[in-house]
């Protein structure tokens, strides 16, 4: 970026002095006169009808003011998805340990536990399906039974199928026939929690005038004020969601999670109510990703050439649709050329609590599956994996999955970068090895509103309705003040609510600097074009002979003769078009995609098992790095995300029950168990982004269980292929001791090989 | 049945009436709306609540309010000198060290209660020192290098 | 979760006879369990009984004829630190540094983890190899139980009903020993040990001659245990890498494992052995006069390094 004052500076984040001063606003911070605090009552039984709920003892605890059932909501159903599969209390029956059946609102927390303790639920037990492979089977227990009268259902969800996604070209069964060498791994992936340290709270205060206020932690404050209108039958205009700073969310809070418990609470006793769930909740009301089964066949030519693909995916999806059965057609082919192929991906229903959004859902679970899969295939050919790689490798012009070709990208630069930077290929010493891995994801798109505001001293207001979670918000304001050629410090982000901004997409999925900030530079590019043109005015000349920079509008070739922005704003109180303001509103970007490469170096005791991460290297094209640090910290986060799934992290459910809903045992990297992560950030611009930035918060993510487990295999020759990659798996391996089977029937995988899966 | 309770905090004498079961993360936070201080798990798997007792760092979240009798409590709203940050917290600033800022006090608190002990510690003795604070979102580099940065300052100031 | 009242001792007779005259207390120290396990529904006292402002319990001192006192309140963190403990009991020092994170080992007492007798206690290894003795003051007066006797199962213990541990006495450490804990977890902080192991190894006055051995195992039975047999088979002999293998070996029938979150018993089983060679190893070397500083030791103890 020649000549640029503000973009590629490593502007501190705009609310980090707040934050380390402790002063920024979290949702449990919020404490209003007279507020009552909310517990809900969880369902103990996976599958249960649920015979009769006695309210009564509770009731008259002192101190309780509040008791809800499902007996006092409304009754229809909503959905985080396409079908509306979900109640806010079970109704008739409870479909998962931990599904909300009550909710009380007392003085205080202990209370309000106590009054848990007094509702009286009398189940009647039913059988419950809590594995996907069982729940595919003829005559498994149904989780939802009525199905076909939900809004949304589509005629391929039989039994307890929730979705049923396809894609295919060309020949797939003659590629097969045809090629050289024909390769077949199944691979698992394990439950997951996203770990957001902020756990979901929620502050509801209804107005006497009927103004409903939420304070909540939140990555999409206007999807949550629509389903609240929707599952509360309230107008949305009623409903004011106040997004404050969000503690973490990683998907998690895209939806309406907890936030109906206090509005409910509160309008039915006029108090402030206040929700503030605790860890274990993290996992018992609020879905995380449920495992995943991935089966891929490739077909290769000697030469190492892909010829086809198939890919079979299984997602348990818990018992209410979620997220992540996309990834099974969009992301099973890996970032390489593959002319012919078959994708089929499975949502299944389960006796769980649903399947949540985690970074780009799925994506992970699959990119392990084909990025050790890559290895496997390259190994057994004798060829080095990045050679394999770099044959295979997506370039600009090739077909794209999602129609039409793939832009100018830097896929081939992180590949080049990672090879350079760690020396590759090398002889490691013993015990030591290598592995690499690609991940791909696209740049988010999604409606994006934003408003750029001249102030009567010159200094410029920024508003969006988007949550700040990956430091976007300091990045606007560089986007903006390189726009409007003002000082960083000149630039405000407004405090916003679904009140004050418009409609805006969620944060999430990386969406934001790539939309949101293209919305922003359009606001920008807007204001800016309006104060030239009423300089241009005031100076009689026509607005190309104007320079906008350095806090004011002149002739370019009198730099004299001009104003102040601030001047201009002024005058803008009286002109004919009135205020300055710039506005933009946009609904769909083009394809952007992102590319990544990574490289894990590990160290096995051959001993015990235990594997070390003792390097992590990886180059990512972000397109244009408006502000390094930022970009930096978002893919350093996203890789020891990684490297924990990698390792040490495991949602570990049996029958249904959650064994291990605590930081005690659900084990996320602490900062002794990773290296410091190299970066290298490449650097190819796109045609639409800000700046021609692209998205880049989630691929970091997807590639370190693959990188590390091929940089086991390269240490100490076993393969692995279900995560995490344990000490026990380890050494088992070692021992040469075979894990139980792990194949899908094939008899099953027939089945779901026809476009109508099973049944 | 609450206790009375007398204590310094950010070195304010306090005095207040306090349950038995309760924590001093909750205290600090309901009572005293000193908030900056957060809650992550309330079992001491995650540093959030980390806050000096007498100087050295503690889980708040696992001490009883009642214990904390007479004893000297350093919250993160106690380390900015009028407007001026501490350099532990400024470093994080500077250094891209804060993304979404919930677990950042606990982790300030447990770098300014490493330097306290260590001024010059070394990579690996920083991880260790914070190997007691969860973060999700930074991945820790920045983090580390930030206090190693503080950790330069101050010795540049103490000389 | 019940809402339970809080007492304080000033003094340990003030303290038993509090507990003598009123029945339900939980005795809190550093306070690290009591909150969380009443969270959970596990404990629920009729009340909490502080001992932490009772003068004098919080005390180390070592001499080289009658060995350490620590005082039922030495923190966690002084063990670690303490550099008379560093030179003199250095598994102990090593454990104290594998346990949790910094702000929990400021908190946690050794008398409060060995009055949790968890099998998984990091403590627990070392001082059972160091042949702690566990004093008691009670209704009757003072006792002492050999540490070995004072664990009798998880979360049970040699105390009787208004009975207070007060003091732990290590026996003096020999001349030319040297020590190594190792933790088996997922990770360097933080965990509960999957497998902990413990060995102490004093040289005779032939340097390659093992005069006295204790090898210690964690997590892998319902207490910390010796594995006494393993010990037979070294002590007296020469301390060469078979010697030290067929010892391990030995090590490994001891275990009694079970399955749980945090391992399965046969990957327990399985690592016994490497971890017990590992830790005779290093003790071995240390005795032969090694110096490894306490970086090198934390890094072995935790597995950063291997």
């Amino acid at each position: 970026m020649p000549d640029s004052k503000v973009l590629g500076q490593n502007y501190p984040r705009v609310d980090a002095a707040d934050k380390v001063s402790g002063r920024s606003q979290y949702a449990s911070d919020v404490y209003l006169p007279g507020m009552l605090m909310c517990k809900v009552l969880q369902s103990p039984k996976p599958h249960a009808r649920i015979q009769h709920i006695d309210t009564s003892r509770a009731q008259h605890l002192p101190g309780v003011r509040a008791v809800l059932t499902g007996r006092d909501v409304p009754e229809a159903r909503f959905g985080n998805g396409a079908v509306k599969d979900k109640r806010l209390f079970a109704l008739d029956k409870v479909r998962y340990i931990g599904e909300p059946v009550a909710a009380v609102a007392a003085v205080d927390e202990i209370t309000a536990l106590e009054a848990l303790d007094l509702i009286d639920v009398t189940y009647e037990d039913l059988p419950a399906v809590t594995d996907p492979i069982a729940a595919l089977r003829p005559g498994a227990p149904l989780v939802h039974e009525d199905l076909p009268s939900y809004e949304g259902y589509k005629p391929n969800m039989r039994g307890n199928i929730c979705t049923v996604l396809d894609a295919d070209r060309g020949d797939v069964d003659m590629a097969f026939a045809q090629a050289d060498h024909v390769f077949e791994d199944t691979f698992h992936s394990q439950g997951i929690n996203q770990g957001y340290l902020e756990a979901m709270a929620c502050v509801a205060n209804v107005d006497p005038s009927g103004r409903i206020n939420v304070w909540t932690s939140t990555q999409a404050p206007y999807q949550i004020r629509a389903t609240l209108a929707e599952v509360i039958a309230r107008p949305m205009s009623r409903i004011r969601i106040i997004p404050m700073e969000l503690g973490g969310g990683f998907g998690a809070k895209l939806r309406l999670c907890v936030e109906a418990y206090p509005v409910l609470l509160s309008l039915h006793t006029g108090k402030p109510v206040k929700l503030i769930a605790t860890r274990e909740e993290t996992f018992t009301l609020s879905g995380f990703r449920l495992p995943t089964i991935v089966y891929l066949k490739t077909g290769v030519r000697n030469d190492g050439t892909i010829v086809a693909r198939e890919a079979i995916s299984i997602f348990d999806m818990g018992a209410h649709l979620g997220a992540g059965v996309q990834s099974g057609v969009s992301h099973t082919l890996g970032p390489y050329n593959i002319p012919n192929y078959r994708m089929r991906s499975y949502a299944v229903y389960t006796n769980k609590i649903w399947s949540g959004s985690y970074r780009a859902s799925g994506v992970a679970d699959v990119t392990f599956a084909v990025e050790s899969h890559t290895d496997i295939i390259a190994r057994r050919l004798g060829l080095d994996p990045w050679e394999f790689r770099k044959k295979n490798a997506f370039n600009e012009g090739d077909l794209a999955l999602q129609g039409g070709t793939i832009p100018r990208n830097g896929l081939h630069e992180t590949m080049d970068a990672v090879k350079s930077h760690l020396g590759w290929p090398r002889a490691s010493k013993a015990g030591t090895g290598v592995g690499l891995a690609m991940c791909q994801w696209r740049s988010g798109s999604g409606p994006s509103t934003a408003s750029v505001s001249l102030l009567e001293d010159g200094t410029v207001s920024l508003l969006t309705g988007s949550v700040d979670i990956s430091g976007t918000d300091t990045v606007f304001a560089q986007i903006t003040a390189e726009t409007l050629g003002v000082e960083m410090n000149d630039v405000v982000i407004a405090r916003r609510d679904t009140d004050l901004a418009p409609f805006t997409g969620p944060s999430g999925g990386s969406r934001i600097i790539y939309s949101q900030g293209k919305a922003v530079q359009m606001a920008a590019a807007d204001a800016r074009d309006k104060l030239i043109a009423l300089a241009a005015e005031h100076l009689d000349v026509q607005p190309g002979m104007l320079t906008c920079a350095n806090g004011r509008v002149y002739m370019t070739e009198t730099p004299e003769r001009g104003y102040t922005l601030g001047q201009l704003a002024r005058m803008s109180l009286t002109s004919a078009s009135g205020p300055i303001m710039g506005t933009a509103s946009l609904s769909a970007m083009p394809f952007a995609p992102i590319f990544s490469t990574q490289a894990a170096e590990v160290s096995v005791d051959k001993e015990t098992g235990k594997v070390r991460v003792v390097r992590f290297v990886q180059a990512q094209d972000v397109g244009v790095a408006i502000n390094p640090m930022a970009v930096e910290g978002q893919i350093d986060g996203g890789a020891v995300q990684g490297i924990g799934r990698a390792i040490t992290e495991e949602v570990v459910i049996k029958d249904g029950k959650i064994l291990n809903p605590s930081l005690t045992t659900y084990l996320m990297p602490m900062a002794a168990d990773v290296p410091s992560i190299e970066n290298i950030l490449v650097q190819v611009p796109t045609d639409d982004g800000p700046f021609g930035a692209r998205a880049v918060a989630e691929p970091p993510g997807f590639g370190p269980p693959a990188a590390i487990a091929n940089a086991i295999e390269d240490a100490v020759g076993v393969r692995i292929k279900e995560l995490p990659l344990s000490a026990e798996k380890i050494l088992r391996a070692l021992h040469g001791e075979a894990p139980a089977s792990t194949e899908l029937d094939r008899d099953l995988l027939q089945q779901l090989r026809g476009s109508s899966g099973p049944g | 049945m609450p206790h009375p309770l007398n204590l310094t905090i950010n070195g304010e004498p306090c005095t207040l009436l306090v349950e038995p079961y309760c924590s001093l993360l909750d205290m600090l936070r309901d009572q005293l709306q000193l908030t900056g201080t957060k809650k992550g798990c309330d079992e001491g798997d995650c540093g959030a609540c980390t806050v000096l007792m007498n100087g050295k760092t503690v889980t708040s979240c696992m001490v009883l309010a009642l214990d904390a009798r007479d004893q000297e409590i350093t919250t993160v709203e106690g380390l900015r000198q009028g407007n001026t940050l501490h350099p532990v917290q400024a470093a994080f600033v500077q250094y891209g060290g804060v993304q979404c800022g919930f677990c950042t006090p606990g982790l300030i608190m447990s770098g300014v209660g490493l330097l306290l002990e260590n001024p010059q510690p070394t990579e690996e003795e920083v991880r260790f020192a914070i190997g007691g604070n969860l973060c999700r979102c930074t991945g820790y580099s920045k983090v580390v290098q930030a206090i190693l940065k503080a950790a330069e300052t101050m010795q540049a100031q103490a000389s | 979760m019940n809402r339970f009242e809080y007492r304080e001792a000033q003094t340990v007779q003030e303290a038993v006879e509090m507990m003598r005259q009123e029945e339900g207390a939980r005795i809190v120290a550093g306070a690290t369990d009591v909150l969380i396990r009443w969270r959970q529904g596990a404990w629920k006292p009729r009340y909490v009984l502080n001992i932490k402002r009772i003068a004098g319990l919080d005390e180390v001192s070592y001499s080289p004829d009658r060995g350490l006192s620590l005082g039922t309140l030495v923190t966690v963190r002084t063990l670690e630190r303490h550099p008379l403990i560093q030179e003199h009991y250095p598994a102990l020092a090593q454990a104290a540094t594998a346990f949790a994170g910094v702000q929990i080992r400021n908190l946690a007492t050794v008398g409060g983890n060995v009055c949790n007798a968890s099998p998984a206690g990091d403590t627990l290894p070392a001082l059972l190899a160091y042949g702690a003795e566990c004093r008691i003051a009670g209704p009757e007066g003072e006792r002492l139980v050999p540490l070995e006797q004072f664990c009798l199962g998880p979360g049970h213990t040699a105390l009787q009903p208004a009975e207070l541990l007060v003091a732990l006495r290590l026996p003096p450490s020999p001349p030319r020993a040297g020590a190594l804990y190792i933790k088996h977890s997922p990770r360097s902080t933080m965990d509960i040990a999957t497998v902990g192991v413990a060995s102490v190894v004093a040289l005779g006055e032939q340097p390659g001659v093992c005069q006295e051995v204790k090898i210690v195992l964690g997590a892998v039975a319902p207490t910390v245990i010796r594995a006494t047999a393993a010990e037979a088979l070294l002590r007296g002999q020469s301390v060469d890498a078979e010697h030290l293998q067929q010892a391990a070996r030995a090590a490994a029938q001891a275990a009694n494992p079970i399955d749980d979150i945090r391992g399965t018993a046969a990957h327990r089983r399985a690592v016994v052995a490497p971890l017990v060679q590992r830790t005779l190893h290093y003790a071995v070397q240390m005795a032969q006069g090694s110096r490894l500083p306490f970086q090198m030791q934390r890094g072995l103890a935790v597995e950063a390094v291997f």
